[in-house]
């Protein structure tokens, strides 16, 4: 480090320097700010061109063809498949998502030995890390690399591997383009507020966050209400080290087992508050029923569950619903799509609650620093650019 | 240098193919990836001309490990834009088109009629 680079940027606009995070060369930045430039210009510049070449050219051959104008998500889908400036911007963002995983890989690869001697060597842990080799990955994370990181959440490429954690919890920052913050905790932070919102005289003693990942959104939790015993699970081992290594650099207390949230191993009525954050999304229609089920088992009587997720699309324009189910068939995202059509009513009738205390909700996004640079819109390869969240879930009667 | 452990590099799943012909989607990925290493090159530059202008001793050692603050983050960020916004000419030209014809409700056959007729 030179004396004019900054070695711990503490700026809203910079991720935070954690213990844990991969530290990038000059070079190794520098192709990481390119992609995240790259999103930015494609969401703000290339993006709307899109709904200027259904009004100019997709429509009206739509309307020529079957008498009608395009009305539903399914009718604009329909009269953009062969648009070729759609098909190029398509082409140009589903790149943009593989050159991030390849900017976060290199530095990633280039220090491996080192991240995992450091999440190897965490002295005096106030936290816990409990792995399950024998835990069987589930199919829908077996079949394609969600989101296109290669490995997805759970291949281990050497022994003690935080590999994926690492590329993870860098790539999150680049992806968001720093708009959840400079710790990521944006989907946590603005869950919270919303539960503080809605329940407010709710108190949770025990918390549990499925799919927990790098813990990014697990930790707000810890500082949301101090007293709380806070416990995060993931199918994941490599993201799991590194939350829990990323957890105790930190200074936060989280208990991280690898656990399937379809089914845990914690006893009944164990929680007062379960939450997922973009977790939903990436199950499938029997896990997201399995996980529901499971949640009524574990939750008290009178405790909450809360997923944070993207609009469904029935609360979205049509043309808007079809930007954002972009990545149901462009990002190796197979349940974006069903998963955007779930109602809290139907789920919580299903799943042993009542459907009376079912409820779904958006919650303005917490991180007001970013405010200047969002795109207002919830558009496919810029899913946090809306300005806030979709949340939804039920309590359990008392 | 080759890393002792290698990730691996293509995500599950089949990859979409955009184009008719698949040269085209490996062309663009590659102009894609060059755009990003010619970035990567003019930040390399822009840290050698900051460390000279400060008077510090331009090493590979600094030059390597030198991580921007955040004056000169936004700056960067500047610059990628119009690089961006350069190399990107030939498709904002296009989407220029479009918002006239979405705007005019004039598509550019629906001129070619209107002159030939």
């Amino acid at each position: 480090m030179t004396e004019i680079s900054d070695s711990i940027d503490t700026s809203l606009t910079a991720q935070l320097a954690h213990g844990i995070l991969p530290q990038p060369t000059s070079d190794e930045f520098a192709r990481q700010e390119f992609v995240k430039s790259l999103k930015y210009h494609l969401a703000t510049q290339i993006s709307p061109g899109n709904k200027e070449a259904l009004a100019a050219r997709a429509a009206p051959a739509f309307a020529k063809a079957q008498g009608r104008p395009p009305e539903t998500m399914e009718d604009v889908r329909s009269a953009m498949r062969d648009e070729p400036y759609f098909t190029f911007w398509s082409a140009l963002q589903r790149n943009s998502q593989e050159m991030m995983w390849k900017s976060v890989q290199i530095p990633v690869e280039r220090q491996l030995p080192d991240l995992i001697s450091r999440a190897r060597t965490i002295e005096d842990a106030s936290g816990s890390l409990d792995l399950d080799p024998a835990l069987p990955i589930p199919a829908y994370h077996r079949a394609v690399d969600i989101h296109c990181l290669p490995g997805g959440y759970h291949s281990e490429f050497t022994d003690d591997d935080v590999a994926n954690g690492a590329c993870y919890d860098r790539a999150v920052y680049l992806y968001a383009m720093g708009r959840m913050g400079p710790l990521n905790s944006d989907i946590g932070d603005t869950t919270i507020a919303f539960i503080k919102e809605r329940f407010p005289d709710f108190a949770p003693a025990r918390i549990l966050d499925l799919g927990c990942t790098v813990g990014h959104s697990t930790l707000p939790y810890c500082d949301a209400w101090p007293d709380a015993e806070v416990h995060g699970i993931d199918v994941g081992a490599p993201v799991l080290r590194y939350a829990h290594a990323r957890a105790e650099a930190l200074g936060k207390t989280v208990h991280f087992s690898q656990q399937n949230a379809e089914q845990t191993n914690f006893p009944d009525g164990h929680f007062d508050l379960i939450i997922s954050h973009i977790l939903v999304h990436e199950t499938s229609n029997r896990a997201v029923r399995n996980i529901m089920r499971e949640a009524h088992r574990l939750l008290r009587p009178g405790g909450i569950v809360v997923h944070a997720e993207t609009p469904p699309y029935r609360d979205l324009p049509a043309y808007d619903a079809f930007m954002l189910d972009w990545d149901t068939r462009n990002n190796n995202e197979p349940f974006w799509g069903a998963s955007h059509g779930l109602k809290a009513t139907d789920i919580a009738a299903e799943t042993g609650f009542d459907l009376a205390h079912a409820f779904e909700a958006y919650q303005p996004s917490a991180f007001d620093a970013a405010q200047a640079k969002r795109t207002a819109v919830f558009q496919g390869g810029d899913f946090g650019g809306g300005g806030a969240w979709w949340l939804w879930g039920v309590r359990k009667q008392a | 240098m080759t890393a002792a452990v290698q990730l691996q590099k293509k995500a599950q799943g089949d990859r979409p193919q955009y184009f008719d012909d698949p040269a085209i989607d490996k062309v663009l990925a590659i102009t894609l990836a060059l755009a990003g290493e010619t970035a990567v090159m003019r930040d390399r530059m822009d840290t050698i001309e900051r460390l000279l202008e400060t008077g510090q001793p331009v090493t590979r050692a600094a030059i390597d490990g030198y991580i921007p603050g955040e004056t000169v983050r936004v700056e960067r960020d500047a610059w990628r834009e119009e690089f961006l916004a350069n190399i990107l000419r030939i498709v904002q030209q296009e989407r220029e088109g479009l918002a006239r014809a979405a705007g005019l409700d004039l598509r550019y056959d629906d001129a070619v009629a209107l002159v030939e007729s």
